[in-house]
């Protein structure tokens, strides 16, 4: 088996004079599904947006391929593969889900060869090219986070608590979506979460992330019960 | 009475063709460039050189549009670029490059008013009155600027990609658009367009190296009333303008040089937003 | 009361001053005619920049339009001069006129520019106008203005060049000195403060417009009293004097001395306008495209000028030159009396609340009532809308509908300075500060609605509550007074943003997240410090807060709010024992029950 596709090595970062991760370790195989699981104000989204060069690591290195892009702008990385579906409603609310879907991808030629395959995954966004994704449900905006980062086919996908204030059935859906994603373009996918059983379903590995630091790390399947203990209320 | 309506329409044309530059620079960098003044006088120069040379008066602003892009695009990257995080010193910045642009014009064709031929003289004939030619001419033009203006923005994907930056410059970033290219061309876009208006208007008027300064004040309260918007902007161009128009016609042509700013000052003081229409 | 450093401040503006005198004084006997002549005419624009630095350096408002003033000063003494009559009482009426018109003129610019919710951008459009709208009065004024061409030859003191440049020397020593005194005092602490973070300094009960207002009102007859002199000794009065293109050359010389240090605008005034006045003979348009570049490369490569590099440079030859680190003020105990509760209207009760953006609904239809003595905490996930609900309360402008009442009077569309008037404290949940400012300066911008601020001095003590001073020892912020609070450590900062919000003397107090990032025996502190605030002082505290072990330990009930709106409202056993809070964290979806 071939090294990571992503990884990072003790990467510290934060904002200013506030150091938010504490030399985190974390890597992720090519086709790999894993969470990053930890309650509010631990570092999660940090995590992310040091990957994407949003965040500057003040120290360590995150490599893709085994080469490092810190330092990065966020444009380039994307340019390499990585796809980034960010947290909240992070859509463009004042443009058409069309032209939503056309950011996501680096050109409008590729928009046109991929729109359909939209069409097995969630086919309300195909209905709905031409609205202004505004107006769009809570769950349909989810919906177009998601298809814009599918729609890009990256290596990488990082997903930042895709399933926060979402109906059971919905986030239900978005795992089947994650899944498929998978095993039908291979694509790795980085998911930062709360939500436990939503996020240990689909991932193959889990690391729980605390006042930014990993307190634990193990197999999805197995790993119910300690992360529980973590993310105790 | 007719004349009065002609002169409205006009003039709100000029001014918009002027000051659409300015606007779209101010959309996505969310800078006000102080050197828009300047760019229309190297605009009104580049006229100016155009008659010198024998060429066709037609040339004189696509000309001034090609020189002003490039030259836009030089100035982003080395005045421009280092001040985003700083917009109070970007203005001063850009101020200062205005200062330098105009002292350079004044170095090479010195102080003295010149005059650049018009593309073509004489009247068009509306039944009881005639009105100048080439007027009506910059009025179509200035309506094409904003058609092509709003078709750039609304119907291609670098227009696509400006937005985005416009409404979430971080999203935009993290979808892969490489936003300083985009502000970049933006910036380089903006000053070729003044110095296409400089080079439009001039014909009008007659080149100095202070001409831009009366109209980057007026394109400031424009824009400003109008915010990011093609047809907010044309519609204050015709409301301030129209006011302007009406105040120099039968109060005084001193006080009529005040309206618009005067005007935009209130509006904006009692609605931030302007004439705002989204 | 001063204290030490105010004293050494006084001395040594008493020191500076006198030997500025000194050389002024003697001066004129070793140059000749025409520098002097220059250098009156640098000595009256050196005092108009001085208030340009002091506004844009100090205070953080761009202005392109002070040069109006110097042009109303100048005016008016031409006008009366001109058309009404000459002689002492004359004089002084004319200086009077050229004073209250421009106090005039700044306050209205204040009343357009300086309203709250105005940006930055706005008010610098503003002063942009003035001048430009004053130049065109002037063309208007036709005979009786001199239109263009101004107006020259009017009757004025034929004294000796010597005398003019006493005079003028003076005055600029003069106005410099204050304005020295003024931006060293605690009052040019809070104009720094208005800087570097506005939106704080509002929250603390500062009253920005009317400060902006005051100091640009100051300014103007600053620049007024300057354009008399300077009118009175040319005997000639133009249009140029009062237009925009000196009002952006002011702000050059500022640029290039240094903003933000006073001596470095007035020495770099003096400067630039007697080179230039040598130079422009010779070289006039290559000189106008040197200062031009030196301007941009000044402002893209240098953004503090000058005058900083040749400080250290001087600083690096003369060691007692270099500033010494501040003495810091001493905090002492105020007698802050708990509040009586009052039976008729609750602390804070807040009305069927919306909050909308755009079609992006944030709240639905908040209510809440807070007793006092009472510790309401709020949860909820990310985006229930918690801080909003925060800001609504504190901003009277952010909410769409509903209303919200702090001590029985509805809050309205008030301002956040307005809405701390009446007793609302709140903290935030960054803690970007005032980096410049050392901790007790921050304490002290705090007391501002308490005690006020000195203009021309420095306190040396602060007046502190009593809880203010427990959270100050617990996070051992009392140790590091003197310290800029840019470096202060993570705790600390979130200590000194409680202490400051203390410090406002509040009845409502709204927390946001005070405890995010802290370590467990700080939690402790604060929680103690709450806890007292309510038993002991009888405040209405509203908490946002995450962990909830911590909100379990101090809260008197417990909101739960969820997609803008609230979930659950209960006692503390209640809602920690709730399937349906459980369910709200772990993400599932949930309908409302209230």
């Amino acid at each position: 088996m071939s090294g990571p596709i992503l990884s990072l090595d003790e990467v510290s970062s934060g904002y200013g004079a506030a150091t938010v991760l504490h030399g985190v370790s974390l890597s992720l195989r090519a086709g790999e599904i894993v969470a990053v699981l930890g309650k509010n104000g631990m570092g999660k989204t940090t995590l992310l947006k040091t990957i994407m060069g949003f965040v500057k690591a003040a120290a360590g290195s995150v490599l893709l391929d085994g080469a490092p892009i810190t330092g990065r702008s966020p444009h380039a990385i994307v340019r390499q593969g990585v796809a980034y579906a960010p947290q909240d409603y992070t859509i463009f609310q004042d443009l058409t889900v069309e032209e939503n879907l056309r950011l996501g991808v680096l050109a409008d030629d590729i928009y046109r060869g991929r729109v359909d395959m939209l069409g097995d995954v969630f086919p309300r966004m195909l209905e709905r090219l031409k609205q202004r994704a505004g107006t769009l449900s809570g769950g349909e905006q989810k919906m177009l986070l998601m298809s814009r980062a599918i729609i890009a086919r990256p290596r990488i996908m990082l997903v930042d608590e895709i399933s926060e204030g979402l109906q059971p059935t919905m986030i239900e859906r978005m795992a089947e979506v994650l899944r498929r994603t998978r095993s039908e373009h291979g694509t790795a996918v980085l998911l930062v979460e709360q939500h436990l059983s939503f996020a240990l379903s689909v991932a193959d590995r889990y690391a729980v992330l605390k006042l930014g630091e990993i307190v634990d790390e193990g197999v999805a399947a197995e790993g119910a019960a300690k992360v529980a203990e973590h993310l105790k209320v | 009475m007719s004349i009065l309506v002609l002169d409205i329409v006009t003039t709100a044309a000029i001014l918009f063709a002027v000051a659409s530059g300015l606007m779209i620079i101010l959309g996505v960098m969310k800078l006000i460039n102080f050197a828009h003044g300047a760019f229309l006088t190297v605009g009104g120069y580049t006229a100016f050189l155009t008659t010198e040379a024998g060429i066709t008066p037609w040339l004189s602003a696509p000309l001034a549009a090609i020189f002003g892009f490039l030259a836009g695009i030089v100035i982003e990257r080395l005045v421009v670029r280092p001040l985003y995080s700083r917009p109070l010193d970007a203005i001063l910045a850009t101020w200062g490059l205005g200062i330098v642009i105009g002292q350079v014009i004044t170095l090479t064709f010195g102080r003295e008013v010149q005059f650049a031929a018009s593309p073509m003289s004489g009247t068009f004939d509306f039944g009881a009155i005639d009105y100048s030619a080439y007027r009506i001419v910059v009025t179509l033009i200035a309506i094409a600027i904003g058609i092509a203006l709003t078709a750039l923005f609304y119907g291609t994907r670098f227009g696509l990609q400006a937005r985005a930056v416009i409404m979430n410059e971080t999203l935009a970033r993290g979808l892969g658009i490489d936003s300083g290219r985009v502000r970049t061309l933006t910036f380089g876009l903006g000053a070729g367009l003044a110095c296409a208006a400089g080079a439009l208007i001039t014909p009008l008027l007659s080149v100095d190296p202070n001409m831009g300064l009366p109209w980057l004040v007026n394109s400031f309260m424009l824009v400003l009333v109008s915010g990011v918007s093609i047809p907010s902007l044309a519609l204050a161009s015709l409301i301030l303008g129209g006011a302007q128009v009406a105040v120099s016609t039968y109060i005084s042509p001193i006080i009529g040089g005040l309206t618009i700013v005067v005007l935009a000052a209130f509006i904006l003081r009692i609605n931030p937003r302007g004439l705002g229409l989204g | 009361m001063a204290s030490l450093s105010s004293k050494r401040v006084y001395r040594t503006v008493a020191l500076g001053a006198i030997t500025a005198l000194a050389v002024i004084a003697i001066a004129p006997f070793f140059m000749d005619i025409y520098t002097t002549n220059i250098l009156i005419r640098a000595f009256y624009l050196a005092a108009l920049v001085m208030t340009v630095d002091i506004l844009w350096g100090y205070t953080g408002i761009l202005t392109f339009g002070q040069s109006a003033f110097f042009g109303i000063g100048a005016y008016a003494c031409a006008l009366v001069f001109t058309h009404y009559g000459f002689g002492p009482l004359w004089a002084i009426g004319a200086l009077a006129i050229g004073i209250l018109a421009a106090l005039a003129v700044a306050a209205i610019v204040g009343w357009l520019a300086f309203y709250h919710g105005a940006s930055p951008l706005y008010a610098s459009i503003i002063t942009l106008a003035l001048p430009i709208v004053l130049v065109q009065l002037i063309f208007a004024g036709g005979r009786w203005t001199g239109s263009s061409s101004g107006l020259s030859a009017f009757p004025t003191y034929y004294w000796s060049t010597e005398t003019w440049f006493w005079i003028a020397g003076a005055y600029l020593v003069l106005v410099t000195s204050l304005g020295f005194l003024l931006v060293r005092s605690d009052f040019g602490r809070i104009l720094v403060a208005i800087r570097e973070n506005e939106e704080r300094a509002a929250y603390l009960g500062i009253p920005i417009s009317r400060i902006k207002t005051g100091l640009m009102m100051a300014s103007g007859a600053v620049g007024a009293a300057a354009g008399f002199g300077y009118a009175a000794f040319t005997n000639v009065v133009a249009p140029e004097l009062g237009d925009f293109l000196l009002g952006t050359e002011l702000l050059i010389w500022t640029a290039l001395g240094g903003r933000g240090t006073l001596i470095g605008p007035v020495l770099g005034a003096i400067g630039i306008d007697v080179t230039a006045s040598y130079l422009s003979g010779t070289l006039p348009f290559l000189w106008k495209l040197l200062t031009g570049i030196a301007f941009v490369v000044v402002i893209v490569l240098l953004p503090r000028g000058l005058a900083p590099i040749l400080g250290q440079a001087i600083g690096f030859v003369i060691p007692p030159l270099r500033r010494k680190p501040p003495q810091s003020a001493e905090l002492v105990p105020a007698d802050w009396r708990p509040i009586a509760a009052s039976f008729d209207a609750p602390p804070l009760k807040i009305d069927e609340l919306i909050c909308q953006y755009g079609s992006l609904r944030v709240l639905t239809g908040v209510n809440a009532t807070v007793k006092g003595g009472e510790l309401l905490s709020i949860v909820g996930p990310n985006g229930a809308g918690k801080t909003t609900l925060m800001r609504c309360v504190s901003d009277g402008s952010e909410r769409t509908a509903g209303r919200v009442y702090v001590q029985g009077v509805e809050i309205g569309r008030g301002a956040p300075q307005s809405i701390v008037a009446l007793g609302v404290g709140r903290s935030f949940q960054n803690t970007n500060l005032f980096d410049t400012l050392t901790v007790a300066e921050c304490l002290m911008l705090a007391r501002y609605g308490v005690d006020g601020a000195p203009m021309f001095a420095r306190r040396a003590e602060i007046r502190m509550p009593e809880p203010a001073l427990d959270i100050m020892r617990a996070t051992g912020l009392d140790k590091v007074l003197a310290t800029e609070t840019g470096s202060l450590s993570h705790g600390m900062k979130r200590g000194l943003e409680l202490a400051m919000v203390l410090a406002t003397e509040p009845s409502v107090l709204l927390l946001d997240e005070p405890t995010a990032g802290l370590t467990k025996a700080e939690r402790t502190a604060i929680g103690h410090t709450l806890k007292r605030l309510t038993d002991e002082y009888g405040l209405a505290v509203v908490l946002i807060e995450h962990d909830l072990d911590f909100v379990r330990e101090i809260s008197s009930r417990i909101v739960v709010l969820h997609q803008g709106s609230v979930l659950m409202e209960g006692t503390v056993e209640e809602v920690v024992n709730s399937e349906l809070v459980r369910a709200v964290y772990s993400g599932e979806q949930v309908e409302a029950v209230a």
